[in-house]
């Protein structure tokens, strides 16, 4: 029982360690952000996949949005992927595809698999140009956003783009302002310090883009899994293909407003993210590939960020029973010492990174929310634990993953 | 005291230190003084004309002026709305002179010129400066910002501290310092010896450039039907003298593309990229580390270094009818040097003497 908590406390160690890593390297590193410049260039076709499944309050917005962009109109096609809407999203996409003529051109999906991988495969159809952006439905992009996604994809080695998410809503309640908090430590830091030590930058699926060639080399998008973005990062880093973060590259998105959302929304993330683990963790550790040596190690360590929350669960239950069996861990002393350490340090780390990123990002009193992010990782840990005890009772029971998708508070326009 | 009490007051002691962080957390959370989006980059997208066009629009309130001052052959001067005092030159046949002043001397008045402006030399100019004209400075002048309908020429030594732009030519001659951005509507001409940070024009060339030979060599057989496939390769690679590669080329060590040689497609190395002389890229050029580009070549794509670039008299980036990108933190330009389009020095960008 102490080994298997000696373990579990060791990787632990590894992830704060990580964690001050990069706020560090975010602080007082080089940072890199190679294509952020190019600002002139013969820019290449591009297709924009807009996914949407019952998006009527929020799909007008992101079309209105792409119309305005500056961006060669005669270069550029938007596709809303309509995927099996029962509201008036078709209704509200038919309109601005009349609005404007030539430069949206529908997919309307009535059957099919459920799932963005799924509706995103079906509408490759469409697909004619080598770069591809895709956002969810919910985001604004602002006018310089497609020139700065499409920049990175001049650099042959690039298969995929990761741009900035930024709510919009944030100031609505405790959580959409503690999603904030999370984002900016999740992009600011996490994902900035990842481009700048050339580690593993993680595709989010939205905000985001992917090189058609690269797509078609690792076998398309794969309709299995819940989370097509992470699954997508690591099939493009097994073949030799990078995935690059562009923070400067920012849109505002749509964050859950209710607990109950953010649970489903975290859940879903936490499966999709256990499978990709399962499928790659091995073959990127061990496997006969062009990643280097920190990419494996990043990689195996991003993807097992949400099975750290049941570990950590159990770590605290074999503490529990270490103390109450009287079993003395080490050398009392080093215990002791090792407790206090972590306790001054380690249980910081997360919310230094935070901190650095409200920071970078020239805010001031938002910080101080800092302490309710307790909250926030209290209701993160169990709902992730909970996905993962029900996964593991799915893959016994033979069930299918069920598709939740994150439902919008935007008001629906008239 | 009883062991009630103690127990009761150890808990109320960490009660309150327990909370005691959340207080200025619930004061946030109830008052919300920081609780907006963050600022997205959204209309003006880095334009490097963003801040030439505000000072246009913000002109147009002395328009009339201008027009006036124009008419009646008169000089004023007068506050604007937001308390920036100006004098307003007015026009004629000839060129309009600043009366000359003490060496080093600063002009804390916004110009602007009805004509032509022609500047003395040794001024500080603190405040922008605006011709319907071309602009012409003297030696060692250092100006805020320019606006010049026509062409603007910086005289030997000077230093731009934010921005100029012109709808005509900017020629820079030797020893001047662009600190900000320089934006040109026709081209940029940089003698030797000048820094420069961000510069935009359909050219830029260094002293000495001919940019009438801006597409000889560049017009490849661009390859109809599927893109090819993409070359990755491990470890250090040299490429001979005049092959021809058809597709994108990854080298993960460092890059040695020999003299003469032709590439249909784009070019990456994860260390140094080194090209000889008379290389002709049809897409971009991109390196982890260093671009040594030789003399004599045609990349039609962005050229991106990470850490630096060196750039051979006698070569071209991008075409006018294709502008492109030349980015790295620090670059150096030989003369004889065309750029299409944007070059961005990050930390310094110079032109140097030939090697």
């Amino acid at each position: 029982m102490i080994y298997v908590l000696y373990f579990i406390v060791s990787l632990i160690c590894i992830y704060t360690v990580r964690h001050y890593w990069f706020t560090l390297n975010r602080l007082f590193g080089f940072q890199r952000h190679p294509y952020i410049d190019i600002d002139t260039a013969d820019w290449p076709d591009v297709t924009i996949l807009v996914a949407a499944h019952n998006e009527e309050k929020v799909v007008a917005n992101i079309l209105s949005a792409l119309m305005t962009v500056k961006y060669p109109e005669e270069k550029m096609l938007v596709v809303p992927v309509n995927d099996r809407s029962t509201d008036r999203t078709r209704e509200i996409i038919d309109g601005y595809v009349e609005k404007f003529p030539g430069r949206i051109r529908p997919f309307h999906r009535t059957s099919g698999k459920g799932g963005k991988a799924a509706a995103l495969k079906d509408a490759m159809e469409l697909v004619e140009t080598e770069v591809i952006l895709i956002f969810d439905a919910d985001y604004i992009p602002g006018a310089g956003l497609i020139k700065q996604l499409v920049a990175p994809f001049f650099d042959p080695e690039v298969g995929g783009v990761m741009g900035r998410v930024v709510p919009m809503n944030c100031g609505t309640n405790l959580l959409t302002r503690l999603l904030d908090l999370e984002r900016s430590g999740g992009y600011q830091v996490d994902q900035q310090a990842r481009m700048n030590l050339r580690l593993v930058p993680q595709h989010g699926g939205t905000v985001a883009g992917v090189r058609l060639s690269a797509l078609k080399e690792i076998g398309g998008w794969d309709d299995s899994t819940l989370t097509e973005d992470t699954d997508l990062t690591y099939r493009l880093l097994l073949n030799g293909w990078k995935t690059v973060y562009q923070n400067r590259s920012e849109c505002y998105e749509e964050v859950p407003e209710t607990w109950q959302v953010r649970i489903k929304q975290i859940m879903r993330w936490a499966k999709g993210h256990n499978q990709a683990m399962v499928n790659y963790t091995l073959r990127l550790l061990l496997g006969k590939h062009r990643a280097t040596l920190r990419e494996r190690i990043d990689g195996a360590l991003l993807l097992g960020v949400y099975i750290m929350a049941p570990i950590t669960v159990v770590g605290w239950i074999l503490a529990l029973a270490v103390f109450y069996r009287g079993i003395a861990p080490l050398h009392g002393i080093v215990a002791i010492l090792a407790v206090t350490t972590y306790a001054a340090i380690g249980n910081l780390a997360a919310f230094f990174e935070i901190a650095a990123a409200v920071r970078l990002d020239g805010s001031r009193r938002r910080v101080c929310l800092l302490p309710f992010l307790l909250l926030g990782f209290t209701v993160s840990i169990v709902s992730v634990t909970w996905a993962a005890i029900s996964q593991v009772k799915d893959a016994l029971t033979g069930a299918e993953f069920h598709w939740d998708k994150t439902e919008r508070f935007r008001k629906v326009p008239s | 005291m009883s062991p009630f009490s103690g127990v009761a007051i150890l808990c109320l002691i960490g009660a309150v230190l327990f909370l005691l962080p959340l207080v200025p957390a619930i004061l946030e959370l109830r008052h919300k003084t920081d609780a907006l989006p963050l600022t997205v980059v959204q209309q003006h997208a880095g334009e490097i004309r963003f801040f030439a066009d505000g000072f246009r629009s913000y002109l147009k309130g002395l328009q009339p002026v201008l027009e006036l001052c124009s008419k009646v052959g008169e000089t004023t001067s007068g506050v604007m709305p937001d308390g920036t005092e100006y004098i307003v030159l007015a026009g004629g046949d000839s060129a309009l002179q600043l009366p000359r002043t003490e060496p080093s001397q600063a002009c804390e008045l916004m110009i602007a010129s009805a004509s032509d402006l022609v500047l003395p030399s040794d001024m500080q100019f603190s405040k922008d400066l605006y011709a319907v004209g071309s602009l012409m400075g003297g030696e060692n002048d250092t100006y805020r910002a320019a606006l010049a309908e026509k062409d603007i020429y910086l005289g030997q030594g000077s230093t731009v501290m934010r921005w100029i732009h012109a709808a005509g030519k900017v020629r820079v001659d030797q020893g001047c310092r662009l600190y900000g951005r320089v934006s040109s509507d026709h081209g940029i001409s940089l003698n030797q010896d000048c820094s420069f940070l961000r510069l935009n024009a359909p050219f830029i060339a260094t002293d000495s450039a001919d940019v009438s030979l801006e597409t000889a060599g560049v017009e490849f057989a661009v390859a109809s039907g599927p893109v090819p496939p993409r070359t990755l390769h491990d470890g250090d690679l040299q490429i001979p003298d005049g092959q021809e590669l058809n597709g994108n080329l990854v080298v993960r060590g460092k890059l040695e593309i020999g003299d003469g040689a032709r590439i249909r497609g784009s070019v990456k190395s994860e260390k140094e990229l080194v090209l000889g002389s008379n290389v002709q890229i049809q897409g971009s050029l991109m390196s982890s580390t260093r671009i040594q580009i030789g003399g004599g070549c045609r990349v039609h794509g962005p050229v991106i270094a990470e850490h630096s670039m060196h750039v051979q008299s006698g070569t071209q980036c991008g075409s006018s009818q294709c502008p492109t990108t030349v980015s790295a933190p620090q670059i150096e330009l030989e003369p004889g040097v065309v750029v299409w389009g944007t070059l961005w020095a990050r930390e310094q960008g110079k032109v140097v003497r030939n090697a």
